[in-house]
């Protein structure tokens, strides 16, 4: 083999570790493979238009263009690079604009590097504001955020650019730098450190089966959908039953500790009542012994007054006010020795002439048609003496002339039975149609 | 910990639209297979 084609073969073994390197983006890595294969072999036209495609991606333009220009002059036919330079060239301002950016940000450099922090860092935000893959612009920024320690700020353009070029050599150190700063150098350390530590195995690890499947996102969503009805069910069908019962049975308990109080209360309650019951008999009693005395205190005077009144009545002659009033009197609560005399010989009186003198008011108001009141006084002479056929005989006549016959043959059955073989005993008959 | 000074003073000025012509012509495209081709041509003479 000649050199000429070791050397093409070198180069392209460089271009395809150069490919490899940008797939991943490790876009440095990725230029300076694309580098050596074109010091071995400048016609590497895939090279070399890759060179300028990673140039481009990070933001250095101009870097892109020569790369592409000098591809397009070596294979003029069939090259990539036309479509790249066109697709630069066609959008109008679009170069002006990159020009621009590109001396905005060589101005910004040239007052980092002459102590003017803040004008540097104004420009800075404009560039990667236009080009936010400007990674030149992104580290300097990054250099001089870090430098007046304002780590968050560097962190976040360190991490733009590692967004762009993954392994970036100064953005990875600048980024390590940075880190350490704000404690996440820590923090991913022990992340490392749990996650690729070894220790030894417990006695209740579980070594997963070889049959065992990753699952899919699908899957998890329907197995922890699955779990959640489960567990669902288990409470619907097994705790709240149970739960259900322990409360049934706690309320029975409660209620049969609220009815048996309430039981009690009401025997209480009961014995109470009937306490009360027996108080008011008692104090109805007393009243009624009470109401019972004082009637009794009033007929004794009362009866007095009636005594008082027959004496008068006696002294004077007046012998049916006599009758009369002692046919309402009571002798038995004249208790007065002195009265008692005097009562007796009333008594006597009435005896022998009194109960006539009623019976004969009786006629009269018989006679008079008063028929009521001669009832009263036949009543009240046969009290005083109670064998008078005539008397029994003239209220039987009134009863039957008032058509009560039941009164009337009672009466009359009296005469017939008690005075048998009497001229009243044969009215009597008579009058009951025998 | 960074020299910021050190640091800073490695970037170099991106090169610029305008310059891209004399880029392109101060690029020395010479490979290795040339380097080769001339260090044969050199011997055989």
């Amino acid at each position: 083999m000649d050199y000429a084609k070791r050397c093409h073969r070198i180069a392209n073994g460089y271009y395809n570790q150069g490919l490899e390197k940008a797939k991943i983006r490790d876009l440095t890595g990725a230029a300076e493979c694309l580098k050596k294969s074109l010091h071995f072999h400048k016609y590497q036209t895939e090279a070399r238009n890759l060179l300028g495609l990673i140039y481009y991606e990070m933001g250095e333009t101009a870097e892109s263009l020569v790369q592409w220009v000098i591809s397009m002059n070596l294979q003029p036919e069939k090259n990539r690079a036309a479509v790249y330079l066109r697709e630069i060239q066609e959008k109008p301002g679009r170069l002006d604009a990159e020009s621009q950016n590109i001396k905005k940000y060589n101005q910004g450099l040239y007052h980092a590097q002459t102590g003017s922090d803040d004008l540097a860092v104004l420009l800075l935000g404009r560039v990667i504001e236009f080009n936010p893959h400007f990674v030149k612009a992104h580290l300097v920024l990054a250099l001089l955020y870090m430098s007046h320690g304002d780590y968050t700020k560097a962190g976040k353009s360190l991490q733009k650019v590692l967004q762009i070029d993954k392994l970036h050599p100064k953005a990875l150190w600048y980024m390590s730098i940075v880190k350490s700063h704000t404690g996440r150098a820590e923090v991913e350390r022990r992340k490392m450190d749990t996650a690729f530590s070894h220790r030894k195995m417990q006695d209740d690890d579980v070594i997963l089966p070889p049959t065992y499947k990753e699952t899919t996102g699908w899957l998890t969503i329907i197995n922890i959908t699955a779990g959640l009805a489960l567990g669902a069910a288990v409470i619907w069908f097994l705790v709240m039953p149970a739960m259900e019962r322990q409360l049934n049975h706690r309320h029975n308990q409660e209620m049969t500790g609220v009815l048996e109080e309430m039981n009690q209360k009401n025997l209480e309650l009961d014995a109470l009542r009937e306490q009360v019951s027996s108080m008011e008999s008692e104090r109805d009693t007393a009243v009624s012994n009470l109401q019972t005395m004082q009637e009794n205190e009033e007929g004794v005077v009362r009866q007095y007054q009636r005594l008082v009144q027959i004496v008068k009545a006696y002294g004077a002659e007046d012998k049916k006010t006599v009758a009369n009033v002692y046919a309402d009197m009571d002798i038995s609560l004249i208790t007065d020795p002195d009265m008692v005399a005097v009562v007796a010989e009333i008594t006597s009186f009435m005896g022998e002439e009194g109960y006539q003198v009623l019976a004969d008011m009786g006629n009269e108001a018989r006679d008079g048609q008063k028929l009521d009141e001669a009832l009263d006084y036949y009543q009240k002479s046969l009290g005083i003496k109670g064998d008078n056929p005539q008397v029994i005989y003239d209220m039987a006549l009134i009863y039957q002339g008032r058509d009560e016959r039941d009164k009337a043959n009672e009466l009359f059955g009296q005469v017939i039975m008690d005075y048998p073989n009497t001229e009243l005993a044969n009215l009597a008959k008579a009058a009951r149609g025998y | 910990m960074i020299d910021f000074e050190e640091e800073l003073s490695h970037y170099k000025p991106s090169l610029e639209i305008e310059a891209v012509e004399d880029a392109i012509g101060k690029n020395d495209l010479t490979d290795m297979t040339d380097l080769m081709m001339e260090l044969i041509k050199e011997r055989k003479e």
